[in-house]
């Protein structure tokens, strides 16, 4: 009802906001983005700057790493295999049905789309937390030819899944994206 | 405006706990005010307005300040951060437009007499705003740890230090001792402690102004949305463009420029001035015998700010004259001169000349004020 006594009608009916409203609705939105544009810069400076950002975000190049080996990383204080497979293992774990294994996953839920012959995997048992060994074809790797810990015996296969021994879970597959072939960048 | 009072609260429940829209309409909506407020009436307003800024760019400052590093911390800050650079300059500016508005606030107040009964309250409240945004600025200037700060520092460590029994103590709780990594993260933490203090005294201040403001005179009466929020918009929009032009085009305003080197304990600067919002009232401090000299200086000059409205012997009821007035702009120009004095750093001719204004300053507060207002009361 207020807006009707706001606005004129032009003489064919159809009603024209008033100037009034054209100078309330300019002076809010125009409030509304200087608000924002004051705003933006004090949330921006709570952001990690340049620096920080760079550490967190490590890019690793992994074009160099022969197959069958891994290549360890540390990031976030976290050991990080990448680990390039070779046919074999590929053919020897790719259809393996998921719910046969302790915690079930797929080839495809190990790896990224593109890139399937790395593995990408944080190094620690999730039983007794210690580094898995295995990175190196010369180290025990237990029966899946993947990794074994040293601590509590947890045998994993060449994608990190869990196959025997008092480990729980699949080894945890950290945040990163391939960049191209032969760069990932971590976080 | 009658259709919104009478109209019920969103939440009957919320209202009977907290009756935040029954608030809202006393104070905002009902047509209770008289339609004449001057400009210069929403200083208080801008000054608040302005201490929310800087707690909010205090806050972002804190988050990436590390004391142990002071100078350099600073320096990340302006390189590193992102828009650091940006609220470095909110924060430092933010401080002159608001000793601006209260040195401002402080003139009128002092040249209309609003401090006169029943205003006694408001003013010395407002003086003790203005005696605590002194200190905390005087802190957060430390807190650049520069070449001028560090000797500012130092001195006040030394000051304190030179002090017995109470004083000293007091002193010794203060600083912590003498002046190095863990003094500058104590003034970073009483900083913020005093500054978020000073939303108190904010708060007392409106109180006490609702309090002896009359009830509106006259037949005509507005509320105070839309009809002074439209007042306050125009003059937040001019105070927000004379701070952008100045964060833009003059961050260092009123600085002294050996502050922009970083501190060295081995080399005295040819100046130890702070910034211009500081030099009417501390720079005394140098121009007095230590130990008890400058410090007594400092407090004698607010004292007699706070005793003004009993200096004023004239009656409240009357207008002021116009001799009055005339004292109050030469005090003004009295203040301005010693500022002027002050920043140019030390030498026989300063100190002299510190010693005549700061002389003034105090004859016009404790004779002539006495004098000429009862001159007029008669």
């Amino acid at each position: 009802m207020a807006e009707a006594a706001d606005t004129e009608t032009m003489g064919h009916g159809v009603a024209v906001p008033a100037r009034r409203d054209f100078l309330k609705i300019l002076t809010i939105a125009s409030g509304a983005i200087g608000a924002g544009a004051l705003v933006w810069p004090f949330i921006d400076a709570l952001n990690p700057d340049a620096d920080e950002d760079a550490v967190a975000r490590p890019i690793v190049n992994v074009g160099g790493i022969a197959e069958n080996t891994a290549l360890s990383v540390n990031w976030n204080g976290q050991p990080i295999f990448i680990r390039k497979l070779t046919a074999q293992q590929i053919a020897d774990n790719q259809f393996i049905v998921p719910d046969t294994l302790p915690d079930p996953a797929s080839y495809a839920d190990r790896v990224k789309p593109g890139y399937e012959t790395f593995v990408v995997v944080v190094g620690l048992n999730t039983g007794v937390p210690c580094e898995v060994i295995g990175n190196d074809p010369a180290d025990a790797r237990g029966p899946f030819d993947g990794w074994q810990c040293p601590c509590d015996g947890s045998v994993y296969d060449p994608l990190g899944r869990v196959r025997g021994g008092p480990a729980p879970r699949n080894l945890a597959i950290p945040r990163f994206t391939f960049l191209d072939d032969s760069q990932i960048q971590f976080g | 405006m009658s259709s919104k009072i009478s109209k019920p609260a969103a939440s009957p429940w919320v209202e009977t706990r907290l009756p935040f829209l029954a608030s809202w309409r006393a104070h905002f909506t009902a047509p209770v005010l008289a339609p004449d407020a001057p400009y210069l009436g929403t200083l208080p307003t801008l000054i608040t307005a302005a201490l929310v800024f800087m707690a909010v760019s205090g806050f972002v400052l804190s988050i990436h300040y590390d004391p142990g590093q002071g100078f350099a911390s600073l320096q990340f800050i302006d390189r590193d951060v992102n828009n650091g650079w940006l609220i470095h300059a909110f924060h430092e500016t933010g401080t002159t437009m608001i000793f601006g508005a209260v040195y401002l606030s402080l003139f009128r107040i002092i040249y209309t007499r609003a401090y006169r009964a029943p205003g006694e309250m408001v003013w010395v409240l407002g003086v003790a705003q203005f005696a605590l945004l002194l200190l905390v600025a005087w802190l957060g200037e430390l807190l650049t740890d520069g070449a001028v700060s560090y000797w500012s520092l130092a001195g006040a460590t030394q000051a304190a230090g030179n002090f017995a029994g109470l004083p000293g103590a007091l002193g010794a709780w203060f600083f912590g001792g003498p002046d190095g990594p863990g003094t500058l993260a104590r003034m970073a933490v009483f900083h913020a402690m005093l500054a978020l203090a000073i939303f108190g005294i904010v708060a007392l201040h409106y109180a006490a102004r609702r309090a002896i403001t009359p009830p509106a005179a006259g037949r005509v009466r507005v509320s105070f949305h839309p009809y002074y929020t439209a007042q306050y918009f125009v003059a937040f929009v001019i105070f927000a463009l004379i701070f952008a032009v100045l964060v833009f085009f003059a961050p260092h305003l009123g600085e002294n420029r050996l502050n922009l080197a970083p501190a060295n304990p081995l080399a005295v600067p040819v100046a130890v001035t702070p910034s211009w919002y500081l030099l009417p009232i501390i720079d005394v401090a140098g121009a007095f015998p230590a130990p008890w000299g400058g410090t007594a200086a400092v407090i004698a000059r607010l004292a007699v700010l706070f005793a003004l409205p009993w200096l004023d012997r004239s009656n409240p009821a009357k207008p002021g004259g116009g001799l009055y007035r005339v004292l109050v702009v030469v005090l003004a120009v009295d203040l301005v001169l010693l500022g002027l004095v002050a920043g140019a750093g030390p030498s026989t001719a300063t100190t002299v000349l510190t010693v005549v204004f700061t002389a003034y300053y105090f004859l016009h507060f404790l004779v002539l004020t006495p004098l000429v207002t009862a001159m007029e009361a008669k």
